[in-house]
């Protein structure tokens, strides 16, 4: 065998400056990759999930997927699409509904007339939307019968009231009340009227982005200023444990979580470093203590999730069930040593270099960088955003990551949510002292 | 593509080929490797044993410690993985272009050295990894054992695909630490692997670094005897496998035996396939999900083909049913919808197909990894790597008659298979306690 081979220096990486154009109402942000030859294309509008009022709770996610009916209603945009190889994306969160398009460079002209007429004049015609609301509803627990899902839609209610209690989509209940007529409103007050920004990525050699614009925007106003929302915690004890029932599991989806402050809050390489150092790559500490170490899980990580006004921390796993209650202990106790004991040098270097010299890997697809670009439009980033970051990245220090430990991570605060056999955890996640138990059927969370 | 006609072949002296290929975007380097090791290799007793292989080549080698290939690659920023497939198991890694030989190094050491690193302890811990994999992907999700019942459906007992990649519980408790070593010995030689490298780097110098890491390592002397993957009857269906078991939904599973991988009969059939269940212009999408609709929303993914290259591929079909729609009642729609195929496409769909599935290939090879990927894999199993740029041309004169006969000759019920999941039904005691359980919850959040 040869011997280990010394690693060279690494080549410096700037992310590509975007440009900007602004045509009529919207704004275009645009990057040229030469031999990318399959562009991808991101409307954003300011209206996510958590601007919506109580009483329309999953309005955004039903006119996503109502505008798949196209301007000609009965499902026909997506077909139309397919015929030109493009590929309609339709994506809403918390802070952003997005729509878009996936097409071969040479075929976008034809596309992008599709697209924008999608967009501005879809048919919303009762009958589809009834049928796209129904299908939402099924899928909820079609969805859900998967227990880490379960998991990860039973946290809202958890850390939350107001909006973010009820999922995304509305829930299984509350989305039923979404009619079409408020479908409608919704989409011509927030999207049809409203030009927002596109974002465009690929080989742009032979693209007229100010035409593309005037065909996307037309005549739609600039987005007005977005309402900043409360999200109060529920009442209750914390920590605590909540199982959501599902009998005879083999195995228990765990989600271990607390609020978090906002995007816009947290030291971002602080806080996500410490993220990492626990639960965010392979090699961190809970995933090589319950895989590596214990073989109790396929897999335990964590991360954050952080939204224009709050956010989450949480760990996820999913366990052998009858490891489920020391699966539980030995994760918290993870955090708290992280928080007692800091971390090492060596997990410094390691989010260090990953943050920074691994930056072409992460940005080495056109989709990667749409999404790095309508990261920057939904949370008001600038255009060197990812260059700002590296920066913080590369002065990291180990105190600024043993104080993020103590400041981010809160198990004080934690819900721990399983989901699994209750009959059987009950009794000894009762007996971890967590804090106390609670059992729960799915079909008792949302009403 | 502007990147076809640039990929460079070589094979060294002891049987490596190697494939090179420019990235789209710089500074990165995509490492792939593909050995011609899968579970079609794996005998009675044995099943699971490529894919439990697999995971202990992560586990150190000669002069790499546990955790050590994961850490060195995270800390770059880069990405890895394996996986494990009938035909073959790849393992893949993207990183900065300075970090380039040092991961060839990492791949040279396992490939030369594993034996020396591989402990009954790390056996163990990756044995109960692998095991809670297997629960969360078969055991502990709905028609989770879908796949595992079609193959034994599909191929006769004693068949080498007559098994799945995960294997059974009792035959990953039989594996030992003995078998292990002459499981790498028999397939891990440089003469069973194709190694492709996408990257900004001329070829001559990727192929200079090839050579000094890997061209020391000797073929294999013994080469493994290949289980016989010869059908020797047709399947004789209509075959099936009911089952009753806690899902959400009826759940309609169906199989037709068709060409194998890189036959041209087998891209027919791919059309075939996309035509009747690829996109929201497919066939099943327009008749069960938009016009009667009595499937779920899969967005329009309910066909497609499970690849073999050296046995027949399958032609899959899956929908899962609307509630309050019976088992039979889907299941015979989506029988008469691929019956109603025999009777012809039109030039239409076949296009809509031929852009689907075109769009889906752009799809796979627009990033450095994806592309690697795939030229290890036009490599390995058909000997010519261009067709990773070139694999659109096979569908583009494929016509609408050679997709009629293929789906008359391969889509009937002598060459069909079913497996049927339906819901326990509910006994009337559950029933009312579920109802109680939400009223109360209901109560409970009004107070």
């Amino acid at each position: 065998m040869q011997n280990r081979p010394d690693l060279g220096a690494p080549a410096s990486f700037t992310f590509p400056k975007p440009q900007r154009i602004t045509v009529g109402g919207g704004t275009i942000v645009a990057l040229d990759v030469p031999g990318q030859q399959l562009a991808s294309l991101r409307l954003v509008h300011p209206f996510g999930g958590a601007v919506e009022p109580l009483d329309a709770m999953g309005v955004s996610a039903l006119t996503s997927e109502a505008l798949e009916d196209g301007p000609g209603g009965n499902s026909s945009l997506a077909p139309a699409l397919e015929r030109h190889g493009a590929e309609w994306i339709a994506r809403v969160n918390w802070d952003g509904f997005i729509t878009g398009l996936d097409a071969p460079t040479n075929r976008l002209g034809e596309a992008v007339h599709l697209f924008a007429d999608a967009v501005r004049n879809p048919a919303l015609n009762p009958d589809d939307v009834v049928r796209r609301r129904e299908q939402l509803l099924e899928r909820f627990w079609l969805d859900a019968s998967s227990a880490s899902t379960l998991a990860m839609r039973s946290l809202g209610g958890q850390l939350f009231t107001g909006r973010y209690a009820t999922p995304l989509a509305g829930g299984p209940v509350k989305l039923a009340d979404i009619s079409p007529e408020t479908v409608a409103r919704f989409h011509a007050d927030s999207i049809a009227s409203v030009a927002g920004t596109l974002v465009v990525v690929g080989d742009l050699a032979n693209v007229d982005l100010e035409e593309l614009g005037r065909i996307v925007f037309g005549d739609a106003a600039p987005a007005p200023e977005r309402p900043v929302t409360e999200h109060a915690p529920p009442p209750g004890d914390l920590p605590r444990v909540l199982i959501v029932d599902r009998p005879g599991s083999v195995q228990s989806a765990l989600v271990i979580a607390h609020r978090a402050p906002s995007r816009s809050q947290v030291d971002l390489p602080r806080a996500e470093g410490i993220g990492e150092i626990l639960g965010g790559m392979f090699t961190s500490r809970l995933n090589m203590e319950l895989r590596e170490r214990l073989g109790y899980t396929y897999g335990a990580g964590s991360r954050f999730d952080l939204r224009r006004d709050s956010g989450v921390f949480f760990m996820s796993t999913q366990v052998e069930a009858g490891t489920t209650a020391h699966s539980v202990t030995s994760s918290l106790e993870q955090v708290n040593k992280l928080r007692d004991q800091g971390v090492t040098e060596d997990e410094l270097s390691t989010v260090r270099e990953s943050n920074t010299v691994g930056l072409p890997v992460a940005y080495s697809t056109a989709r990667a960088m749409a999404g790095a670009l309508v990261d920057m439009v939904v949370h008001d980033l600038p255009d060197d955003n990812v260059d700002r970051i590296r920066a913080g990245y590369e002065k990291l220090t180990a105190e600024d990551l043993n104080s993020a430990a103590v400041e981010y991570l809160r198990p004080e605060e934690a819900v721990v949510v399983v989901v699994g056999d209750a009959d059987s955890l009950r009794e000894p996640l009762a007996k971890t002292g967590v804090g106390p138990v609670e059992v729960r059927s799915p079909e008792s969370l949302w009403s | 593509m502007g990147t076809a006609g640039r990929v460079e072949q070589y094979t060294l002296d002891n049987g490596l080929r190697l494939v090179t290929a420019p990235a789209s975007t710089g500074q990165v380097a995509s490492v792939n490797l593909w050995y011609g090791v899968g579970s079609r290799h794996e005998v009675t007793g044995r099943t699971g044993f490529a894919h439990l292989f697999e995971h202990l080549m992560f586990q150190g080698s000669g002069n790499v410690t546990k955790g050590e290939h994961f850490d060195v690659v995270e800390r770059l920023g880069g990405d890895i993985n394996a996986s494990t497939s009938t035909d073959r198991t790849n393992y893949y890694e993207t990183v900065p272009t300075h970090a380039l030989d040092t991961v060839l190094w990492l791949e040279a050491d396992r490939l030369a050295t594993l034996r020396e690193g591989m402990t009954q302890e790390v056996l163990d811990n990756q044995r109960d990894v692998v095991k809670n994999e297997r629960r969360q992907r078969y055991d502990n999700q709905p028609y989770g054992t879908a796949l595992e019942r079609i193959l034994r459906l599909a191929y006769p007992e004693g068949h080498p695909y007559h098994h799945s990649t995960i294997g059974s519980m009792a035959d990953l408790d039989a594996a030992d630490l003995d078998y292990v070593k002459s499981f790498h010995k028999a397939h891990y030689g440089p003469d069973n692997c194709v190694l492709t490298i996408v990257s900004d780097l001329e070829s001559e110098d990727v192929l200079a670094r090839v050579e000094k890491f890997f061209g020391g390592i000797p073929a294999r002397e013994d080469l493994p005897e290949t289980p016989d993957p010869t059908l020797r009857a047709p399947l004789g269906g209509p075959v099936r496998d009911a089952v009753t078991e806690t899902v959400p939904a009826a759940g309609v599973f169906i199989g037709f035996r068709v060409p194998s991988y890189g036959e041209r009969g087998h891209d027919a059939a791919q059309l075939a396939a996309a035509v009747l269940g690829q996109g929201q212009g497919s066939r099943l999408y327009r008749s069960l999900v938009v016009d009667r609709p009595i499937a779920a929303d899969d967005g329009g993914g309910s066909a497609d083909i499970l690849p073999f290259r050296y046995t027949d591929s399958l032609l899959l079909v899956n929908m899962l049913a609307r509630e309050g729609v019976e088992g039979d009642v889907l299941e015979q729609a989506i029988r008469e919808e691929v019956a109603k195929l025999a009777n012809g496409v039109t030039d239409e769909e076949l296009d809509r197909a031929r852009a689907v599935l075109e769009r889906d290939h752009l799809h796979s090879i627009a990033s450095p990894s994806g592309l690697a990927d795939t030229i290890g894999s036009c490599t390995q199993l058909l000997g010519d790597p261009e067709l990773a740029f070139t694999w659109p041309e096979r569908w583009a004169d494929i016509t609408a008659e050679e997709v009629r006969a293929a789906a008359a000759n391969l889509l009937g019920e002598d060459n069909m298979l079913v497996v049927r999941f339906d819901p326990e039904p509910e006994t009337a005691a559950e029933t009312l306690q579920a109802e109680a359980e939400a009223d109360a919850a209901a109560q409970a959040q009004q107070a």
